[in-house]
């Protein structure tokens, strides 16, 4: 009796020992980036295709033999769009000595809030989407690849004001980081152009009703209303629009606002806003049809360009750490040093301050589809 | 532009009324403060916006479903959590609503998430009314509300159901020696108040087109203020003080800017509280 138990004993022990050295059938150990990102919260939709991007990114490296020879394994994280959650992640990935970059966050209130962690500890902070112009010069270990407000704000003030014609410009903005400085950037383009801002409002987060602020802001007459929002607020503020019959006005808003959720929500009511993106899934450009593809026959929905921003972001760090090795600070070294790289949202050259300089491509909802402007 | 702002505070105002009233039935007749309103007003809002989106029902349908929710919730929440503390004093029912709101917040955060929920626009037309324009769907609100006020009116004065909650909310030992099945009016009080509330919901959702988990904290909280800025106990002073707030929030928006609405709308009421203690239609109460 006794040494039937023994053996089927060693059966499990075999079993379970097989069971988790089975995955790392690599014989290396493998390379831990994290990924701070909302994953549930109003910014759910957003976090969840970083992580389906990153996953698709990581899937491929590590099916093409890996980083010099070891797999990359991404350590998750649930930021909620909260500037408190990303701090406590902040604290959690640095101190994991496995880690050796961070990916990550969303907005950009969370990465600045995250971002002195990240400075002290001596990490790597890839942000695929702060837009802040603050968020990359603040830190040396910050890098952002989406382009800022500085360089978005201007171009889109251009578009509305010499490829549109309009003159009278009203601007509606949520009050936070990201809000203002997009606010901002966008009017002080439109002064150079020569417009007249007739108005300025804002907004709290949360807010729902926007009834009241869309009575004042018709009342000033704009030819045109940019809004600098995400797309969920901005298709509430495009179907109360519609609905107090305020149909004398063009509408715009930034990239934030290219998501086609925005075209879910907001129905027939966002017919005729105009945006812009840095990624376009028919792009003809072979990086960005291989992505595309192979993110179709993954998930079942087309990506868009938070997913392209995400994917971007773990080439480049795989890259990085290709040629710079896994010390924390080697890879901070050779990402600044980047230039060229070949990602789906355009060549990324990191500027002294660890920005990039985006092209962007003017886009048009018609017929409830985003179309490029001409 | 102080018109369309007018008819939008009326509008905001109209769906305050119908929450506060819900809080001016529930203390009226059993003396109870709840905190978990709010909830039963987003419970309402889920229904109306399943019935829109899932099952494609005509809003009247939403509302008539909002309206059930909101009814079998209050009837349930009474039975099950205030009943039997009805002996227990004041403090325990309080705290069982604060735990009942946060027990239906985070259920629907699970169950659900907590993104905003987009809502189909039910009428996007607008009518021209003397130089004005109006949205179709204000006028239908603020016409619903109104019918749903009436209706309230006619049952508390013209039923018996009505002369016995009446007769509970003067004197609920009287009425029960007197005959009045004091438990079934309770129960009555409670699910008629969260039925406005889930009516109220589902209107806030077809008018702002978004129901989302956390949309009663606020709700809840601006009924209950335009409850006391009321009186506490007056209908009349609850849909006054609903349609007051709205307004302020709506004048403060175009008068001085958007982010201090709530700021004017509880200034105003902290002052007429300071000026006349009980409330704007309230009956000073005797402290004996």
């Amino acid at each position: 009796m006794q040494r039937k138990i023994n053996k089927v004993g060693i059966f499990w022990v075999a079993f379970i020992l097989l069971y988790t050295i089975a995955p790392q059938a690599w014989g290396a150990e493998p390379i831990y980036i994290a990924l701070s990102g909302p994953l549930t919260g109003t910014y759910a939709e957003y976090g969840q295709n970083f992580k389906k991007a990153i996953s698709l990114g990581v899937e491929w490296i590590n099916a093409a033999g890996g980083v010099n020879g070891r797999p990359i394994e991404i350590v998750v994280g649930d930021s909620k769009g909260d500037p408190k959650e990303s701090a406590a992640l902040a604290q959690k990935f640095t101190s994991d000595k496995r880690i050796v970059a961070e990916i990550g966050d969303f907005t950009s209130t969370c990465c600045l809030a995250a971002q002195p962690i990240y400075d002290r500890a001596g990490m790597v902070q890839l942000s695929p989407t702060s837009s802040h112009p603050k968020f990359a010069p603040g830190s040396p270990w910050s890098f952002g690849i989406i382009g800022t407000q500085a360089g978005e704000g201007p171009f889109m003030a251009r578009f509305a004001t010499e490829t549109l014609g309009k003159k009278k410009l009203g601007v509606l903005y949520i009050n936070n980081d990201w809000g203002i400085v997009a606010k901002d950037m966008f009017v002080q383009g439109a002064e150079q152009t020569g417009a007249e801002i007739v108005a300025v409002e804002h907004y709290f987060e949360a807010e729902r009703d926007f009834t009241g602020v869309l009575t004042k802001l018709r009342g000033l007459k704009p030819e045109l209303l940019y809004i600098c929002s995400m797309y969920n607020d901005a298709a509430l503020i495009s179907k109360q629009r519609a609905k107090l019959g305020w149909t004398d006005v063009d509408v715009m808003g930034p990239g934030s606002l290219y998501s086609p959720k925005l075209l879910e929500i907001g129905g027939d009511a966002v017919n005729g806003l105009y945006t812009s993106a840095v990624f376009f899934p028919k792009d003809p450009r072979p990086e960005v049809q291989k992505f595309v593809q192979g993110f179709e026959a993954k998930y079942q929905g087309t990506p868009n360009m938070f997913a392209g921003v995400a994917y971007d972001a773990i080439n480049l760090l795989a890259e990085t750490i290709r040629k710079a090795g896994t010390d924390r600070k080697a890879i901070r070294d050779a990402l600044a040093q980047t230039k060229d790289f070949p990602g789906v949202t355009g060549k990324i050259t990191f500027t002294a301050n660890g920005d990039v300089v985006k092209d962007y491509r003017k886009l048009v909802i018609k017929d409830g589809a985003f179309t490029l402007y001409e | 532009m102080l018109v369309p702002q007018l008819i939008n505070g009326l509008t905001q105002g109209s769906i305050y009324a119908l929450i506060a009233i819900g809080f001016v039935i529930i203390f009226g007749t059993m003396n109870l403060v709840t905190f978990a309103h709010g909830e039963v007003y987003m419970a309402g809002a889920f229904a109306g916006y399943f019935a829109l989106t899932l099952w494609q029902l005509p809003w009247y349908f939403a509302l008539a479903m909002g309206m059930a929710a909101g009814w079998t919730l209050g009837f349930m929440m009474e039975k099950v959590a205030f009943r039997p503390l009805r002996t227990a004093g004041h403090m325990p029912p309080l705290l069982v609503t604060i735990g009942l709101s946060i027990i239906l917040k985070d259920l629907v955060v699970l169950c659900f998430g907590a993104e905003n929920r987009p809502v189909p626009s039910v009428y996007d037309q607008t009518v021209q009314v003397a130089g004005t324009q109006i949205s179709v769907l204000q006028i239908l609100l603020l016409g619903l509300a109104g019918f749903l006020i009436l209706g309230l009116r006619l049952l508390i004065y013209g039923t018996k159901i009505g002369r016995a909650m009446r007769a509970t909310a003067q004197d609920h030992e009287a009425a029960y020696a007197m005959g009045v099945n004091v438990n079934r009016v309770f129960s009555i009080s409670f699910a008629l108040a969260s039925c406005l509330g889930g009516a109220a919901g589902v209107m806030v959702g077809m008018y702002y087109n978004a129901v989302y988990a956390t949309m009663g904290e606020a709700a809840g909280l601006k009924g209950f203020a335009a409850c006391i800025f009321g009186g506490l106990t007056s209908i009349p002073g609850a849909i006054l003080g609903g349609l007051i707030i709205g307004i302020v929030e709506n004048l403060t928006v175009q008068y001085i800017a958007s982010g201090y609405r709530d700021i004017v709308a509880f200034l105003v009421m902290v002052l007429v509280l300071v000026l006349r203690p009980q409330g704007l239609l309230g009956r000073r109460i005797r402290v004996v």
